[in-house]
């Protein structure tokens, strides 16, 4: 797993699906390692939960916790890691990702499998639009398969990059329904299943005029529609006298969210709070009766799963693949514009008030619908595909006369070979082809002349995480510098205990 | 990184300690290694002795020799006294006295580094880094028993690799200590070594 985004930044949706996704590989019994760039403070190496080990390179950081493009100074460092660590698949994260970009071109020179995920939709128009899909077909024109979150996000990237529709999969995010149960929600279902318990008991209707609360929580930048917000709050709290808003998140559209409760007298039923952290979503979550999700352009969405998760009845806007995460009954949709959406949450409303939408049963048909370990399953599927575990036909499906191309070997799969990867590259344009073209042939030989400066055997290996054995408890050590491999201490303590008065003397070396 | 292959040898000087040496000096343990050892030493003596008597013939010829006394007769006399002097008075001290400082450097320079750790059983380590000359004496560290908080072997971003390390965490310390920082030998041997460290001071291990 490669990204620029992941924990201790504050999370949106990538970096816990990668520590999610993750997490479940390994439990499959696959080894996973994170690589990203270093945070303030946090540089190095640590293992979290479970042996997933994190690499925190040092690198430079320009915008939003991107790392500054260098095509090439990722590979000597990028090479030494996946060798020690005996990587096999590469799978980038997030398009606005230089890192992961990188990765999948070098990769791709060192003969391994790449994945990319993409998160997030974009535009074609405006110019930083533009120069992104440029470097994402430049690295995706050598991937060996994309996954896309949502089917709307596949047209996209299936648009942006250029890429062949089969190669591309829909796996869509999950949400850990534990972490988002409603209130008095048992806090162990096992115990309390349909059968012992019995029907579940008819939901706690709402007075006509007990106060129906509407949640936002979302960071406050533009595409995440909070000029929408601003401009229908007023609206809607002057419609519904028994209604009030919490609003979570910080950005940079907050001072003018603040200026419009000003301007209209609001602050006794907008509560602001200001940013939360992620475990804290599910106590916002549940003070409230919908979930308003005013986004202008969304991949997926897992906030509004989450919503949902805990019993929310959600409204939001009708674009990107938003429509897809949710079944009818749990949402109401609105166009992106301001007397849509105002609309909308009044049907929401006048939808509580008489009671006709079960949330207390959302709970538990999120929980069918989304898991991680189904999103792991699914991920290790398509690296079989990749890897060729799984035949063509299993994979991609049956499809005579499709157009593969010429430069492709088996089907889907890449072949490595340098030429048929400029054959690939020199496609993307009239002048960027030529330029990827240099650039994947400098990475060639910087590969070469690695493989003579720091030769392949003197690599160190690193060690697995002790998975098979029991380890004792209290070993892996929360101090800040001292996170260091279990193995390596269960190694000194295992002899301490039988090596210790013999004295033999052994040179290794 | 072209690393120079890395050796571990142990030594015990007393039945309670244990001095483990990290080097990556050539080893000498045939003949004729050790005679060419004897005979560069030798060759960087003498070297160093005519570099220094151009050095002070040219200064005798700058400064005007009454000034220091006996050179005349020095450099008159002997035949490595003549021989500086002729080089001497060929060159300007311009490149003669930068080119003798070169050749000093190069002289004292060792060419290996060696890095050691000697546990002593009940007292503490002490760990040792050699210096880069000959004329200047290793860098050591004492670490008393009841300083040590932890010892691990971890990983870290060095250059361009990733490399394993051997550390002791120091009470009231906020940077741990590495043993063997310049050479940072290989996951293998530190994990023996390790294995042996906690076998040679028990005692250690067991502070909490």
């Amino acid at each position: 797993m490669i990204s620029d985004f992941f924990f201790p930044q504050p999370g949106s949706g990538i970096e816990s699906h990668i520590y999610q996704l993750s997490t479940k590989l390994i439990d499959r019994g696959h080894k996973v390692i994170i690589i990203t760039h270093a945070y303030q403070g946090r540089t190095g190496i640590r293992y979290l939960t479970n042996g997933l080990k994190v690499y925190h390179v040092p690198f430079l950081v320009v915008h939003r916790e991107a790392t500054f493009p260098t095509v090439f100074s990722f590979f000597p460092i990028f090479r030494n890691i996946v060798i020690r660590e005996q990587i096999e698949i590469v799978h980038g994260h997030a398009s606005l990702s230089n890192l992961c970009h990188e990765a999948i071109l070098h990769a791709r020179t060192m003969g391994l499998r790449t994945v990319f995920t993409d998160h997030s939709l974009f535009g074609f128009a405006d110019a930083a639009s533009i120069l992104a899909n440029k470097l994402l077909k430049f690295s995706l024109s050598d991937v060996d398969h994309v996954i896309c979150v949502s089917h709307t996000c596949k047209e996209n990237t299936v648009l942006r990059a250029s890429l062949d529709p089969l190669m591309v999969s829909v796996i869509p995010n999950a949400v850990v329904a534990e972490d988002f149960r409603p209130l008095g929600y048992p806090a162990n279902p096992a115990e309390n299943s349909v059968k012992t318990r019995g029907p579940l008991p008819p939901a706690h209707p709402l007075g006509p005029h007990e106060t129906i609360t509407i949640v936002v929580i979302s960071r406050l930048f533009y595409n995440k529609g909070t000029d929408l917000l601003i401009a229908a709050i007023p609206r809607i709290l002057a419609a519904h006298p028994n209604v009030r808003f919490i609003i979570a998140g910080s950005g940079p559209k907050a001072i003018d969210l603040e200026q419009m409760l000003e301007r209209h007298v609001l602050q006794d039923r907008v509560e602001m709070l200001g940013p939360v952290r992620h475990e804290e979503v599910r106590d916002v979550m549940v003070k409230g009766h919908i979930y308003l999700h005013p986004s202008l352009t969304e991949a997926f969405g897992t906030v509004i799963v989450e919503a949902a998760s805990c019993g929310l009845y959600v409204v939001c806007t009708r674009v990107g693949g938003i429509p897809e995460v949710l079944p009818q009954h749990m949402t109401t949709f609105a166009k992106p514009e301001e007397d849509d959406l105002v609309a909308a949450t009044g049907r929401a409303i006048a939808a509580l008030r008489s009671n006709r939408v079960r949330t207390d049963r959302f709970h538990d048909q999120v929980k069918m619908m989304y898991s991680w370990t189904d999103v792991a399953e699914r991920t290790e599927r398509v690296y079989k595909g990749i890897s060729g575990a799984l035949s063509e036909e299993e994979f991609y499906g049956s499809h005579p006369g499709g157009g593969w191309s010429a430069t492709r070997g088996r089907a889907g799969v890449q072949g490595f070979s340098l030429i048929d990867r400029l054959k690939r590259y020199y496609g993307c344009g009239i002048w960027a082809g030529k330029l990827f073209c240099l650039c994947v042939i400098v990475d060639y030989l910087i590969l070469v002349f690695l493989e003579i400066w720091a030769p392949r055997k003197s690599i160190d290996l690193a060690r697995d995480w002790p998975r098979k054995k029991p380890i004792e408890n209290g070993i892996v050590d929360d101090r800040e510098d001292a996170r260091f491999p279990a193995s390596a201490r269960v190694v000194r303590r295992r002899s301490g205990r039988d090596g210790w008065r013999d004295g033999r003397v052994v040179d290794p070396g | 990184m072209l690393n120079v292959p890395v050796r571990l040898s142990i030594r015990r000087p007393s039945p309670t300690t244990v001095s483990y040496t990290v080097s990556n000096a050539p080893s000498r343990t045939s003949f004729s290694a050790q005679a060419t050892f004897y005979v560069t030493i030798i060759l960087r003596v003498l070297l160093a002795i005519s570099a220094l008597a151009v050095a002070v013939a040219k200064f005798t010829q700058v400064s005007g020799a009454q000034k220091v006394p006996g050179a005349q007769i020095l450099f008159e006399s002997t035949s490595l006294g003549t021989f500086s002097d002729g080089i001497a008075t060929r060159f300007s001290w311009k490149i003669v006295f930068p080119a003798v400082a070169a050749i000093i450097y190069a002289v004292v320079q060792k060419g290996y580094t060696e890095e050691s750790l000697l546990v002593i059983r009940g007292l503490g380590i002490q760990t040792s880094t050699s210096s880069s000359t000959y004329l200047s004496t290793a860098a050591t560290r004492f670490i008393p028993t009841n300083e040590i908080r932890d010892i691990f072997i971890h990983e870290a971003f060095k250059g361009f690799e990733v490399r394993f390390y051997l550390a002791v965490v120091v009470r009231g310390e906020e940077d741990v200590v590495v043993v063997f920082p310049n050479l940072l030998p290989k996951r293998r041997m530190l994990e023996d070594l390790g294995s042996r460290h906690a076998s040679q001071s028990a005692g250690i291990s067991n502070v909490p």
